[in-house]
């Protein structure tokens, strides 16, 4: 850098050169340390509101109500601190699960809680279905627009990929109406089938898009070759296709099954019986049923997000990587 | 005439199954496959979202009558009643207040994430996992969450919000009842209330991994060696990331904007959780008055007209995020 002193002449005097191996070995050791430093702080800050809510939930009716408030309920009354001093207890679980002991049930305990009774075998039922539905159609809309050219292919496939932005909320107040209106008229109509059929509609163009670029990596010439060596156009797709479409259609399910997991606004105001509804709703209602017993509320929250936080980290490879694919297509 | 009569019918008859065999020939064969792989995607998306559309703007001029509650045309009417409400006015700036923070906050502190990320440090599979859990989280549970840190008197920041010197004279308890002071007028209220602030921290918290991950993608698009070769040149960091890896990026961070805003005018549910649109209306965005309007007011009409507004705010933006992305994948 400082081989010739008429290139430097003009130069502002420079560190010594003796220091600079000194200093850039310095940076190079000190480097990955502070940045290691930087996420973990980063790491601590982003999971702080977790890990509060999961002490909250922990802790016993006479911690909730301390002032000022104590993060970890370890503390000891002359301001020490100690691990075995800890007064973690199931309250707030108790008072969501509600166990009453039954001695007909499983285990001689019946879990009367509306929020695991209710509420969660609803959302199981909207979140697998529509996740299901979802990735069939998708796939088969997905096949259509990748394989073949027919009439109109081009304009259909903006328009889908345009309603994929299309949020759930500015539909609301029609489907509402429809969803009344079909039920006063059709006999024996099913509110929770529009609701499945809502959320798979809204689902599906984010889907389709989203499959249809896997089938479009995978080459035309694989296929024709199985159908050469005697497979149906079926049995192609069955054995060449799915297969190498399979990790697009697990994101499709995967994301779809959380969207709908974690969706609340048009589960709440679609389903106007309650017992039609889903655990956010579940979670929303005990806002204010909890009043002030703020650990039974903490622990709603845990208990309806923990499935979704253990789906994440089994699949989060799955999971990154649909959502970039996802995102630039729309 | 009484021979020929059987035989036009038994013509007649041979023409019809014949054209019939021929149409179902045509629909089993492999022209037809592609529509019958279409049409259930085409009928559930119309059925959810086209014929709604077209509802819902039905319904924006029509108006409920008052006594035998039928649906009554009225024009323009309700755009107009709409456009010169005073809550229509203020829940406008208190959207624009909150994309504004939200946008600004998310969008920097996520770079900065993303730009941590990048370099190859050890366990970085790990603090990824870590930093996207938050992602995971619905925006109900969110909202509760956040709620819980400043609920009256137990919440964990509640004494630090509860300090009058910081957010003025709460009515004792919370942040989320403060109200706001010294508002320019009563179309502008701004500055705006310490509970809609708040809201945009919870809102960004669980919007930033989400577009860390975006600008994460974009970042490694940009060759290692151009950012090799800018060092050699002697670009310090901060040069080389203003005039080299910015502009790279420019198109992905436009979508991620575009992203983030989306997502910010349509996010109800943190709201409702959250402050429930208060305290007075200081946390009522757009998204909250079109709820409140048309499921606890019933004003269908009005209603209407407020989501013909948001979703043609939706539409230009989608567009726009259209175009930026292909002008993307053209880049690559």
């Amino acid at each position: 850098m400082s081989d010739s002193p008429v290139t430097r002449a003009s130069a502002p005097p420079t560190v010594p050169t003796a220091q600079r191996p000194l200093r850039h070995r310095i940076q190079r050791i000190l480097q990955p340390w502070l940045l290691q430093l930087a996420l973990i702080i980063l790491c601590t800050i982003m999971l702080f509101p977790i890990f509060s809510t999961v002490m909250l939930s922990l802790k016993t009716e006479a911690d909730v109500r301390r002032r000022p408030p104590v993060l970890i309920p370890c503390d000891m009354p002359d301001g020490g601190w100690r691990l075995d001093a800890c007064r973690f207890a199931l309250d707030g679980y108790r008072r969501v699960f509600l166990p009453r002991e039954n001695p007909t049930a499983l285990l001689g305990w019946e879990i009367t809680g509306r929020i695991f009774r209710l509420y969660m075998p609803n959302t199981l039922l909207y979140a697998t279905a529509s996740a299901l539905l979802t990735t069939l159609l998708a796939s088969m809309a997905a096949y259509a627009f990748s394989r073949y050219r027919f009439r109109g292919r081009q304009s259909l496939l903006v328009g889908v990929l345009a309603l994929s932005g299309v949020p759930l909320l500015t539909m609301l107040l029609a489907l509402y109406r429809m969803n009344i209106v079909m039920r006063n008229s059709l006999a024996g109509y099913d509110e929770r089938a529009f609701m499945i059929a809502a959320y798979v509609g809204f689902e599906l163009p984010f889907a389709i898009w989203l499959i249809k670029g896997f089938f479009d990596t995978i080459p035309r010439e694989l296929e024709e070759a199985a159908r050469m060596d005697g497979a149906s156009r079926l049995g192609a797709l069955g054995r060449i296709v799915a297969p190498l479409a399979a990790p697009g259609m697990a994101s499709i399910l995967l994301l779809s099954y959380v969207n709908v997991w974690n969706e609340f606004i048009a589960n709440y105001l679609l389903m106007t019986r309650a017992d039609y509804r889903g655990v956010m709703y579940g979670v929303y209602d005990y806002i204010a049923q909890a009043l002030t017993a703020y650990n039974a509320l903490a622990a709603a929250c845990i208990i309806v997000m923990f499935p979704m936080i253990a789906v994440f980290l089994a699949t989060r490879n799955v999971f990154l990587h649909s959502m970039v694919e996802g995102a630039l297509k729309g | 005439m009484q021979t020929s009569r059987p035989s036009t019918v038994a013509r007649w008859a041979r023409f019809h199954s014949q054209i019939r065999r021929q149409f179902r020939r045509k629909l089993r064969g492999r022209a037809w496959l592609p529509f019958w792989l279409l049409l259930p995607s085409l009928i559930v998306i119309g059925l959810i979202q086209l014929y709604p559309a077209f509802y819902t703007f039905v319904l924006s001029t029509q108006r409920t009558e008052a006594g035998t509650g039928r649906m009554i045309f009225v024009g323009m009417d309700n755009f107009a009643r709409l456009l010169t409400s005073t809550a229509f006015i203020q829940s406008l700036w208190h959207t624009l207040f909150f994309l504004g923070g939200y946008v600004l906050l998310t969008m920097t502190l996520a770079l900065g994430i993303a730009l941590l990320l990048r370099a190859r440090v050890r366990l970085r599979p790990l603090y990824i996992t870590l930093l996207f859990i938050p992602w995971v989280i619905s925006d109900v549970i969110a909202g509760v969450v956040w709620r819980l840190f400043v609920v009256p008197d137990y919440g964990q920041f509640a004494p630090f919000f509860a300090n009058p010197a910081r957010f003025g004279e709460p009515n004792g308890i919370s942040i989320l009842t403060s109200p706001a002071r010294d508002q320019l007028s009563l179309y502008i209220p701004f500055p705006p209330a310490p509970a809609l602030i708040f809201l945009i921290f919870a809102a960004a918290w669980k919007v930033l991994p989400f577009i860390t991950l975006l600008m994460l993608a974009a970042l490694q698009t940009v060759p290692r060696e151009v950012q090799e070769s800018a060092a050699i040149d002697g670009a310090t960091g901060w040069q080389a990331l203003r005039f080299i890896t910015l502009p790279l990026i420019l198109p992905m961070l436009t979508v991620a904007l575009f992203n983030l805003t989306l997502g910010g005018i349509n996010g109800v549910g943190m709201v409702l959780s959250l402050t429930g649109g208060g305290p007075g209306n200081a946390t009522e965005v757009l998204s909250y008055l079109l709820y409140s309007t048309g499921f606890s007011m019933l004003d269908f009409g009005l209603a209407g007209a407020l989501s013909v507004v948001l979703a043609v705010i939706n539409f230009a933006l989608i567009l726009f995020t259209l175009r930026t992305a292909r002008a993307y994948e053209g880049h690559i």
